[in-house]
């Protein structure tokens, strides 16, 4: 099939792994290269992050927890390892992914399978693996692979003379992106597999597929959540608690109930905020999930408008840095991955920002950087590593490929 | 990466910027423009409101006794939102309550749809137990611990239908007008009797605490406190030793009747309860109010449990918590006062027309015979000796006249009744009185307005009427509120129960409209021939064996006997009157169901009872065993 014939093409006409020999014998010269910009804001807000889980924490501690810095010093553990693979990532050249993303496709599958035999649940979503020392969710890693493997599928094939996305290569991408999804929806969790579709659809207009795809995968999916529904497979209440940003309802065990104690936090913030530490409502665990899902509340309340204002800049600008970045990069797998992590921090931010304020729908997913959790900061420093090593890499497109491509 | 996808991110970064400014616009919005808003619900949301309840006033009896009291008590309250679905902390409630593990969920969880906040569970914890309760506070949040105040009957069970009881406000309750302000979830309220009556009176103000909470509801800090004011004292017109001795004189005579055969029959009375009245005539003072069977007020206290509520609720216990001195009865001879008094405003008889009795009449044709109670007939009698003897012939005979007369187009009959203060409430502070029956065309026609060839107005009604029979329906209280009339020669005090309030608050809250006067200008003579009747009753009449031996030209009693027939049942006993007659004091009305003659068995209850106000040495309870009937 298509993994066959690549590779039999890879090693008749390889000229890109002979540009990549290349690449890594520079790859020193070029390490400190990178985007101070992107860094300093992700840094920025990842330091930011640890102060208002402390903030969210200090005051209520879950059961057998005693210390109030728990879930700070946990974070801040998980923040330093983070930032060593991002380092350690950076040294290894990101085309390797694009050689053997079907490794890395396999490894996904595999991770989101362990995790439906062996994972535990936490609020009826069996997404978690207990490893001992820490627990992962795979899910979370999935989108990053999601984005490399599609990446990998819609940009140029070895075995072609000029990037098309033909329609065999879109095929291969749903065939990855429904899997994905599919096997988390198993868990089930809505949040992660909406998110993946997003990025997935955004990725596949901005890869030069013809706009038809793009509006065939989604009508494709409307249709199969409408007969989803009529067959029953999906629940009507499944839905609704997926609407009830429309219509918040004021029992206290209600997702509604969530929303408007949201709203209160932020509100009452004002334009400046209580100050940190000194939010009520998310302090006195009013706002639920304040840790992880609702970390924004949080800074509504303590920062103000102010402080959530900056806040979004910031990830505009860091969305904006993977833009740039993947319009510089030197090859289309390398703009397709910067793009793809730009569209995910894009959508988890609006869609997570925008259920604080009751401007998008309740679906549980974190805020990139912000949110408690290791695998939500883990997979996100993996994927601005990723986008790092574009930008390092970026040179090689005027040295070599200009001639390259004049050679061919 | 050509040209293509370069534009299409491009793109997107606008969309970023869209994103960007839709969301602070919101946060705008929320922080900025809303923020007062949202920051009031966010200290609403960390301040609780609770009060503590002020214990209700106290009710003494005339005489200054201490009838019912409010005494502190430790209740066990919880939030059903909080404490549902922690099974934990419903174990150990269910545990150190003795409370049925799923007697306790089902009840919350009927609360829990109603958004009443707290609700008692139990009250009246032991030491033991609160000081648990204490200690865990920490571990059981949504549970409280309330000192609340609960009645006290220091006489058990005397008086309860004037009384009433308290219990828990219920949710239709709390959405009345009466008790939308200053009412919440437990609240204890009066349901019947004087506690509904004067609700508003004995209930107080209650004292109000604002503290902080932390996200379990546990109290934190508290903000601001106020004292609850008690709710006034009252005290009521009833003479608590009068009323024991009615009710025991009732009851007792009801248990012995109960042990009689009927004349002739195998069959033995039901005598299923009863009830009497005795006010003061120049006041509308109610000093004694009777209503048997009756019940334990204290099986309220704290909640009535379903066991006790089911069993005073058993037909085969005849509805003890039915006040029965007001409601409605046919009242028989009893009622003939009203039919004298119309004759002879209307100057159809005078003090010596004079009829003839011979046990039969046929004045509605011979087709329909009518018969007195004494078959034998009375032979020739005026009022004097119509009223003595109880002659339903005689009354016969002056209803159909009455009918005649304008051919019943001015229901005659029915105005003087209404005169009298039949067919509407008397207008006794207290809830649920009837009105009684006073049937006319009008009535009968809404009535029988499916059975038409019943709705019209048969002079055979006005006949039955007449002899308080047919349709009639009279309380006890109205039957003692019209003997008033005749006894203050037309003066009429409304009948009521309050007699002081003690204001603490130097607020004057008494309603001065209590005890009303109506003077209803009746003519003095017919009275007398009226009151001249009645006396021959008791002297010779149909009420004399029960008042023989009775001092009765020291203490003149003006009374009549009753008997009324009541279709599928046995007769219904009454004996009104009043006394002394020179100078008249006290007035009495007495019903018993099914208990046959009214001479025979009521009027000598109503012998004990002047003997008990007149101070008089009684010989017990004399129930005489002639058949002079009626």
């Amino acid at each position: 099939m298509a993994f066959k014939g690549r590779h039999i093409a890879g090693r008749s006409i390889d000229n890109s792994s002979f540009l990549e020999e290349i690449n890594l014998d520079k790859e020193k010269k070029r390490t400190f290269k990178f985007d101070f910009v992107l860094l300093i804001c992700v840094l920025l807000l990842s330091g930011f992050g640890l102060l208002v889980i402390y903030s969210a924490t200090m005051f209520s501690l879950s059961a057998n927890v005693s210390d109030p810095a728990y879930h700070f010093k946990k974070q801040l553990t998980i923040l330093i390892v983070s930032i060593f693979i991002f380092g350690a990532l950076l040294f290894f050249n990101y085309r390797r992914f694009k050689r053997f993303w079907i490794i890395v496709f396999i490894a996904n599958i595999l991770l989101l399978i362990s995790v439906l035999i062996f994972g535990y649940e936490v609020n009826a979503t069996k997404g978690w693996i207990d490893l001992k020392f820490t627990s992962i969710q795979p899910s979370e890693f999935s989108k990053i692979f999601m984005i490399v493997c599609v990446a990998a599928v819609l940009s140029k094939w070895r075995s072609e003379k000029k990037p098309v996305v033909s329609f065999k290569k879109v095929i291969l991408s749903i065939f990855i992106v429904f899997l994905t999804i599919g096997l988390i929806l198993l868990e089930p969790d809505f949040g992660q597999s909406i998110i993946i579709f997003i990025v997935f659809v955004l990725m596949l207009f901005v890869s030069g597929a013809n706009f038809l795809y793009v509006l065939g995968v989604i009508g494709v999916t409307i249709g199969g959540v409408f007969a989803g529904l009529k067959m029953g497979l999906i629940q009507q209440y499944q839905l609704d608690r997926l609407l009830i940003f429309l219509k918040p309802d004021v029992k206290p065990e209600g997702a509604g109930y969530n929303l408007i104690q949201s709203k209160i936090a932020i509100g009452s913030g004002k334009l400046f905020g209580k100050g940190l530490f000194l939010g009520t409502q998310t302090n006195l665990n009013y706002v639920p999930e304040s840790r992880t899902d609702f970390i924004f509340s949080v800074i509504g309340e303590e920062f103000g408008f102010v402080g959530a204002f900056i806040t979004i800049i910031i990830f505009a600008i860091i969305i904006w840095r993977c833009f740039k970045i993947a319009r510089q990069a030197s090859d289309q797998f390398g703009f397709m991955v910067c793009a793809g992590v730009g569209f995910l921090i894009l959508t988890q931010m609006t869609i997570n920002i925008g259920m604080t304020i009751g401007l998008m729908p309740i679906i549980g997913i974190p805020l990139p950087f912000l949110s408690y959790g290791g695998s939500n900061l883990l997979s996100i420093f993996i994927g601005i590593s990723l986008v790092e090593n574009v930008y390092m890499r970026r040179e090689m497109r005027k040295d070599y490929e200009i001639a390259n491509e004049e050679f061919k | 990466m050509n040209i293509n996808s370069n534009r299409k991110l491009i793109f997107i970064s606008y969309l970023v910027i869209v994103v960007v400014v839709l969301l602070s616009l919101r946060l705008y919005f929320l922080q900025v423009m809303s923020g007062e808003i949202f920051a009031q619900a966010a200290s609403e949301n960390i301040t609780r409101t609770r009060s503590t309840a002020a214990p209700r006033g106290n009710i003494y009896d005339r005489n200054g006794k201490l009838l019912v009291e409010s005494v502190p008590t430790i209740a066990v309250a919880v939030d059903p939102y909080t404490v549902l679905g922690r099974e934990d902390i419903l174990t150990i409630l269910s545990k150190k309550l003795k409370i049925p593990y799923n007697d306790l969920k089902k009840k919350l969880e009927e609360k829990k749809t109603t958004y009443i906040d707290r609700v008692i569970i139990k009250y009246d914890i032991d030491q033991e137990t609160l000081v648990y309760l204490k200690e865990n506070s920490s571990n059981l949040p949504g549970v409280e611990v309330m000192n609340i105040f609960l009645r006290k009957y220091n006489y058990g069970y005397l008086a309860a239908h004037v009384l009433g009881y308290t219990g828990e406000i219920t949710e239709e309750k709390l959405k009345m007008e009466k008790y939308k302000t200053g009412y919440e979830g437990g609240d204890q309220i009066g349901l019947t009797g004087i506690e509904a009556q004067y609700e508003d009176i004995l209930q107080g103000v209650k004292g109000k605490i604002i503290y902080e909470v932390d996200p379990l509801g546990r109290p934190t800090d508290i903000i601001e406190q106020t004292d609850y004011i008690p709710g006034n004292d009252i005290y009521i017109t009833i003479d608590i030793e009068l009323q024991r001795f009615v009710e025991e004189t009732l009851a007792t005579q009801l248990e012995q009747i109960r042990e009689t055969k009927i004349t002739n029959t195998n069959e033995y009375y039901r005598a299923g309860g009863g009830a009497a009245v005795v006010m003061d005539v120049k006041t509308g003072e109610v000093l004694a109010m009777v209503s048997n069977p009756t019940y334990d007020p204290s099986v309220f206290v704290g909640g009535i449990s379903t066991t006790d509520w089911n069993e005073l609720n058993k037909p085969a216990n005849r509805n003890p918590l039915n006040n029965r001195a007001l409601m409605g009865f046919p009242p028989g001879s009893v009622f003939k006062i009203a039919t004298a008094y119309a004759g002879l405003s209307e100057e159809i008889i005078n003090n010596s027309s004079s009829f003839r009795c011979a046990g039969t009449w046929y004045g509605l044709g011979s087709d329909y015979p009518k018969t007195c109670w004494n078959k034998g007939g009375h032979g020739g009698l005026n009022i004097l000796g119509a009223l003595q003897n109880s002659c339903d012939t005689f009354f016969y005979e002056l209803g159909l006249r009455l009918y005649l007369k304008n051919k019943n187009a001015d229901e005659l009959l029915q105005k003087y009744c209404r005169i009298l203060g039949y067919g509407t409430p008397t207008g006794i502070d207290l809830p649920n009185e009837e009105s009684g029956i006073i049937p006319d065309k009008t009535w009968k026609k809404e009535w029988f307005k499916n059975d038409k060839a019943n709705s019209i107005w048969f002079p055979g009604d006005t006949v039955n009427m007449s002899i308080g029979q047919g349709d009639v329906l009279v309380t006890p209280l109205q039957m003692a509120y019209s003997y008033m009339a005749v006894a203050d020669r037309g003066i009429q005090h409304v009948p009521h129960i309050l007699k002081d309030i003690s204001e603490d608050s130097g607020e004057d809250l008494f309603d001065y409209s209590i005890g009303e006067v109506k003077d209803l200008s009746l003519n003095q003579d017919y009275l007398n021939t009226i009151e001249s009747g009645l006396y021959l009753v008791t002297k010779q009449g149909t009420a004399a064996s029960a008042f023989s031996g009775f001092p009765i030209n020291e203490f003149p009693v003006a009374g009549k006997t009753g008997t009324a027939e009541f279709a599928g049942r046995q007769d219904y006993a009454w004996f009104s009157c009043y006394a002394p007659i020179d100078n008249p004091k006290y007035v009495i009305a007495i019903m018993l169901e099914e208990s046959g003659g009214g001479g025979r068995n009521v009027a000598p209850i109503a012998r004990r009872i002047l003997e008990y106000l007149f101070n008089i040495e009684s010989s017990g309870i004399v129930r005489s065993v002639d058949s002079f009937g009626d």
